[in-house]
């Protein structure tokens, strides 16, 4: 076959499925449904440990709909294989235990998704609540629950451990110049795929097959497991293609759902869907894994690294499913990135009752990768060199052998690292940034076609060539949006010489193509583009052997060229098509495996891969001293990939990963309530938004890797190893500062620079409230109360059950709406927007069973100037009040005040009302937590001993929960009125006097607000709101709202109200009386900016708020008067 | 394999009148479906895609009356007269449109699974602000989360869109 002439190779080719992707044609397993299909829903543990004592299913089975209930008992004996048989440890079902929140105890298939998960509610689940183990250093305590049976004469809790060590430690440090040490620790992230995990399965009963479609990396791994645990026949399971929404790692393991869609299927022989809520994907998913890491390094006067140990502490969570796959990528990265002459690694892999870990995208490369290149950097810094020029001296080269028997043949790691910091201006700004700014440097290794898998490390590719003259690439890998399909057929154009356009890549399909490991560890490209070579190879072969008979020439003497298979003697040819006519279709099988033993399984030892992608990234980051705040300005990210495949993919895969290692490095952990995950939404949970990230400039440097297909390396997971250290290292640069747990919040930098700016924190005087005295013992008492409370919450509230309204009703008059809300026996709410009203009946915080709708009541929508005051109805949408005209001429700053406030979608369809009467966000509240408000007066508020980070600092009761509406101190500050209409009166208030202290509103059940009326300014006036939120209209950490009137040297009138800091909006009348008691001075604003916190009580994580809020408010104020 | 899902009995459900991608359409919702659901599983539309069902995320974005909105908390019940712009009735006389071809070219999704919904906030945008700065249009797709692409192919589709 002659050379492949490059065409496809390096250009920007769209992905395959992305005209169908544009127009909602694609199908992913949520869009699937088939004829007579059951659904499913599943019941999971309540609790983190407990031992189950009963299941009662028979109320489930005798509901009408209900066609099958299954539990662990009706699956085989076993459990899935998972990382392999030794840590074999689930069941597809928990079975006499559970191990942690949210694992699956019960599953049900029903006509229809509200029978399915109404029968759930009917199964009945005696557990015996065991003390559960919440992290690694309790799961490692003597007395601790053991969470499974010890195992291979491992101590209790301990899945694996390993001590090894690579030449002389012990030398190393004693003759080090200078040795660096540190801990670091970072919890847990989710991969956050925008398709929550579902399954489709469809057993058929009349010829035994059982068909899958579900959004998984590893269709062969599916098969696997399935066939070991239902059991059934390997064979006749069929893994169908889908399109997949995100993968991330998040779908690559033991497939939970599909397994119990599969025996639901085959109890009922229909089909079954099961598709999890996003909170079920938040409980029950796969997740990162956490890590405490103890890392040290000798370095000889010059820099080289003599030695490095590192003693880590994995969380396994409650199952094993890559556990062991994370303890080995941290060896990896201890001795392979730099030149180390010596390093030791003892490692434990812990169970506790959490979540159990999965893989995420690097595989725990990035948190390893922080603490080594924080190291680096520190070590930098001692010797008094340039980060990037350090770096440069110690890399890895090409041609090394690494202390840990890597053999590098292709790596660019040198050059990535000087592009690196050309594209960030590293000469220029090193050093010379003003300050709060900083720039940071990391690089980062990965393996490139791994030797990670018990069955070696494989792929088959089937390619058929059809009459038409298409051809077929038939893979079980799966593309969850990689834009793998597109590089394998790219592969194929230009190895065949043949145009894009007749290629078809049919992904995951185990019917139509051969076994392959699947989608994982960023293999596709290498592994499965070196089998698409091998198949091209095999299928000119196959072709010139059948033209050679029909032509009665030599197979060799054809010759192929560019899809023509050239007659050697007449002037003749065949296509591909020609040949499929003639013969039929054709079909070969390319085939490529890893030629690498397996390294030594008790050291790790070995040559571990085909070939390693090395990149550097740079950050440039910076920081608000006064909310802590981390704003990353630039990363610019070099990547050695051997070869560009395809640009515009390579460039989004590298985008998309940098982007997810800036949640990691700076918001994203999952965070716990005896082990439940209670940030489990995604206002919560801060993946990063648009208006958040940063501009992101990419470059590879192609080192031309010559056993990769092309020259290609590696590329998916790279792309986040090392943008966690870069964007860590540009924030040390830029405070002075080193942090030591990730990720960096903002809470941890505003407590950081105070100490080392030595910034006193603002004086609360607690005592200027004196409920606070009573406040401080209850909370002193907490410790001992609360367990009462949560045994007694929860026996009162056990009877609870989601309701769903019933009826929803378009109210065409006010006084229609107020009869509605009194009938007798049917509990009512008004609905605006619904933003707030439905995700909250969905949590189980609203009950109603009716929804009246205002939307009809035209006065509720409209805004009138009325003399001295603007009347805003009171079902007026966000984007409509910011859009106002006569508004705007009044209150210039409003507009922007409002488009701080959530998103677009959601103002456009919120309503001013709505804003003010929403219920709290608390992530206790909202995850269903039987706190004080959400069951009621015998609950204990979760926030006083848990994460309370975002909570109340003032004024809170009974509940912590924060004011998360920012119309209320908007409006409290521009002295609005808000009317009301009930049944047995009707009236007007203040908005501040809406609220009581609990957060509650002033409004009885039938009354409900009709308008809201804003006093016109009569003076020359200055409006300004300052918030601070994690993202662009994110709930406010802290806000302030001033109004003021008067002259710039001497204020009249002023308003002051703060936000997210209190239970209500409130305005703060001693620094109102106090800025316009003297004339206007830095001084005065000052001090009127401290007074806003006299009073403030904070609890164990939200201290910060104190000086942020402070910090607010002076800006608030500083800024109204810059506009008067 | 697509069939329309009924998954209310048919006693409480209420007729609704929909114009969805100009076509008049009369539907039978329960008194909870949200907007999401009944063009999802009755009317096959399965185009938009419903990533958390709390407005968060944006997967589910269509144009009602005009206006990017999530349809996950929008009740059908309550949609009743409006006109219901989804990723399907994008295109016009099946052309894709200038904003879902630039997406397309610029490698705007990855998994695809918010595209819909970012098209259908980013055709909003475009509307109102045919030529958004690039403030504007990350101000604008906030709603919208995308975990795959980091945004940057996103905002450049936008704009070449906007010029084109």
């Amino acid at each position: 076959m002659n050379a492949p002439v490059a065409r496809a190779i390096g250009g920007r080719i769209p992905q395959l499925e992305g005209r169908d992707k544009i127009r909602g044609r694609a199908k992913y397993t949520h869009d699937i449904f088939l004829p007579n299909m059951l659904h499913g829903a599943i019941l999971r543990s309540p609790h983190a440990a407990a031992r189950i004592v009963r299941i009662d299913v028979s109320a489930a089975l005798a509901m009408p709909g209900v066609v099958s209930v299954i539990t662990a008992r009706d699956f085989a004996d076993e459990m899935y294989v998972n990382y392999g048989a030794g840590y074999s440890d689930r069941r597809p079902m928990a079975l006499d235990k559970v191990r942690f929140y949210g694992e699956e105890v019960a599953a049900v298939a029903a006509e229809t998704l509200e029978i399915a998960q109404a029968a759930i509610r009917a199964i009945r689940v005696d557990y015996e609540v065991e003390r559960p183990a919440l992290d690694v250093f309790q799961a490692l305590e003597e007395g601790s629950n053991e969470i499974h049976p010890p195992r291979d004469q491992l101590p209790k809790n301990v899945a694996q451990q390993f001590d090894v060590s690579f030449g002389d430690v012990k030398e190393a440090f004693a003759k080090a110049a200078l040795v660096v040490e540190g801990d670091f620790q970072h919890g847990i992230v989710w991969p956050i795929c925008m398709e929550t995990n579902a399954a489709v399965a469809s057993y058929e009963k009349k010829d035994g097959t059982l068909q899958i479609w579900a959004g998984t990396q590893a269709p062969f791994f599916v098969r696997k497991e399935l066939a070991r645990v239902l059991p059934f026949d390997r064979q006749k399971i069929h893994v169908r293609s889908v399109v997949i929404g995100g993968g991330f790692g998040g779908k690559s393991q033991s497939p939970e759902q599909i397994a119990i869609a599969a025996l639901l299927s085959i109890r009922s022989s229909r089909p079954v869907k099961i598709v999890l809520s996003r909170d079920e994907e938040y409980i029950a998913g796969k997740t990162d894994h956490a890590k405490y890491m103890s890392l040290r390094t000798a370095v000889d006067s010059e820099g080289n690294i003599l030695g490095r140990t590192l003693k880590a502490i994995v969380d396994n969570g409650a199952y094993t499913h890559m556990g062991p796959v994370y303890t080995s990528a941290m060896r990896h990265r201890v001795a392979n990135l730099y030149r180390v002459k010596s390093a030791a690694v003892s490692a434990k892999l812990v169970y506790t009752n959490r979540v159990p870990g999965g893989s995420y995208r690097g595989m725990g490369a990035p948190g390893i990768i922080w603490a080594i290149e924080t190291q680096i950097d520190e070590i930098a810094e001692q010797l008094g060199l340039d980060p990037v020029e350090y770096r440069r001296r110690i890399a890895t080269q090409p041609g090394d052998e690494t202390l840990l028997g890597w053999k590098i043949t292709s790596c660019g790691l040198d050059a990535c690292l000087q592009r690196a910091a050309e594209l960030i201006g590293w000469r220029e700004k090193r050093g010379k940034l003003p300050k709060y700014r900083g720039i940071g440097v990391a690089s980062m290794i990965h393996a490139s076609g791994s030797v990670l898998y018990a069955e070696g490390n494989f792929s088959r590719i089937g390619l058929s060539v059809y009459p038409d003259g298409t051809l077929r690439l038939a893979t079980q890998t799966a593309d969850c949006g990689t834009g793998q399909n597109t590089l394998l057929a790219q592969i194929l154009s230009d190895s065949l010489g043949v145009p894009m356009d007749c290629i078809d890549v049919l992904h995951m399909d185990t019917e139509e193509s051969p076994d392959d490991l699947g989608s994982a560890a960023s293999r596709v490209t290498f592994v499965t583009g070196n089998a698409a070579i091998d198949a091209c190879r095999k299928l000119v072969a196959a072709v010139k052997e059948k033209l050679a008979h029909l032509w009665a020439v030599a197979p060799d003497a054809i010759s192929y060229e560019a899809g023509r298979f050239l007659h050697p003697g007449q002037d003749e040819y065949a296509t591909f098509a020609q040949v499929a006519q003639r013969f039929g279709t054709l079909k070969v099988e390319g085939y490529f495996e890893i030629d690498l033993k397996r390294p030594d399984p008790k050291t790790g030892y070995g040559n571990y891969a085909a070939s390693y992608a090395f990149a550097a990234q740079t950050a440039e980051v910076e920081v608000d001293p006064e909310t802590g705040h981390v704003r990353v300005l630039k990363i610019a990210s070099v990547q050695d990939v051997g070869r560009v495949i395809n640009r515009t993919a390579l460039e989004g895969q590298t985008y998309g990963g940098i982007v997810q290692g800036m949640g990691m490095a700076l918001g994203e952990e999952v965070l716990f309530q005896d082990g439940r995950p209670i940030n489990r939404s995604l206002f919560n949970y801060r993946v990063p938004r648009i208006a958040d990230t940063p501009e992101i400039v990419v470059d590879f440097v192609e080192s031309e890797e010559e056993k990769g297909p092309f020259g290609a390396k590696a590329a998916g997971e790279p792309t986040i190893n090392a943008t966690v250290a870069a964007i860590a290292n540009a924030v040390a640069n830029a405070t002075g500062v080193r942090f030591r747990k990730l990720p960096i919040t903002p809470e941890m930098i505003l407590e950081a620079l105070r100490g080392k700016e030595r910034r006193p924190l603002p004086n609360t005087k607690p005592l200027s409230r004196l409920r606070n005295v009573e406040i401080a013992a209850v909370r002193k008492a907490y410790p001992a109360m609360a367990p009462v409370m949560k045994a007694l919450g929860k026996a009162v509230d056990a009877g609870r059950k989601p309701a769903l309204p019933q009826k929803v009703v378009q109210a065409e008059t006010v006084q229609e709406a107020v009869r509605l809300l009194r009938e007798p026996g049917i509990k009512s709410q008004i609905i605006a927007g619904g933003t707030d009203v439905i995700p909250g009946i969905r949590q189980g915080v609203y009950a109603p069973a009716q929804l009246i709708s205002l939307a009809k009541i035209a006065s509720m929508r409209s805004i009138v100037q009325d003399g001295d005051v603007i009347r805003i109805g009171a079902g007026v949408t966000l984007t409509s009040l910011a859009q106002n005209d006569i508004l705007r001429k009044h209150f210039p700053r409003l507009e922007s005040a409002i488009s701080q406030i959530a998103t677009p979608i959601i103002r456009n369809r919120a309503s001013i009302a709505g804003d003010l009467c929403q219920e709290k966000r608390c992530w206790f509240f909202r995850s269903a937590t039987r706190c004080y408000r959400f069951a009621g007066p015998t609950c204990p508020c979760y926030a006083v001993l848990g994460e309370n980070r975002h909570h109340s600092i003032l004024g809170t009761g009974r509940c912590a929960a924060p004011c998360v509406s920012d119309m209320a101190p908007i409006l409290a500050a521009l002295d609005a009125e808000l009317a009301f209409v009930g049944s047995s009166r009707v009236g007007k208030i203040a908005v501040e006097d809406l609220y009581v202290w609990a957060g509650e509103t002033v409004l009885e059940a039938d009354e409900l607000i009709t308008e809201i009326s804003l006093p016109v300014p009569q003076e020359r006036s200055a409006f300004h709101f300052e918030k601070y939120a994690r993202w662009v209209g994110d709930f406010a950490e802290a806000s302030a709202a001033v109004h003021i009137a008067g002259r710039r040297t001497r204020l009249g009138r002023v308003a002051i109200s703060l936000g997210g800091v209190a239970p209500k909006p409130i305005r703060i009348r001693a620094a109102e009386e106090l800025l316009t008691s003297r004339p206007l001075s830095s001084g005065l604003i000052e001090e009127a900016a401290k007074s806003v916190v006299y009073g403030a009580l904070p609890m164990r994580d939200n201290a910060y708020k104190v000086e942020l809020t402070v910090n607010v408010a002076r800006r608030a104020i500083e800024a109204a008067v810059d506009m008067l | 394999v697509t069939t329309a899902d009924q998954t209310q009995q048919d006693d409480d459900l209420t007729a609704v009148r929909l114009n969805v991608n100009g076509r008049e359409v009369q539907v039978r919702v329960g008194p909870f479906e949200s907007l999401a659901d009944v063009l999802r599983n009755r009317l096959e539309l399965t185009g938009t895609k419903i990533g958390c069902a709390s407005g968060e995320c944006g997967a589910c974005t269509v144009i009602l009356d005009g206006q990017a909105v999530p349809s996950c908390v929008t009740l059908a019940a309550l949609a009743d007269g409006k006109a219901v712009r989804t990723v399907e009735g994008l295109a016009e006389d099946g052309e894709p449109t200038p904003l879902q071809r630039s997406f397309l070219e610029a490698g705007a999704f990855q998994c695809g699974f918010c595209t819909a919904g970012m098209l259908m906030s980013a055709t909003a945008l475009l509307e109102s602000n045919p030529r958004p700065t690039e403030e504007e249009i990350r101000r604008g797709l906030q709603g919208n989360i995308c975990r795959c692409t980091g945004y940057v192919q996103i905002i450049q589709a936008v704009q070449e869109a906007s010029v084109a």
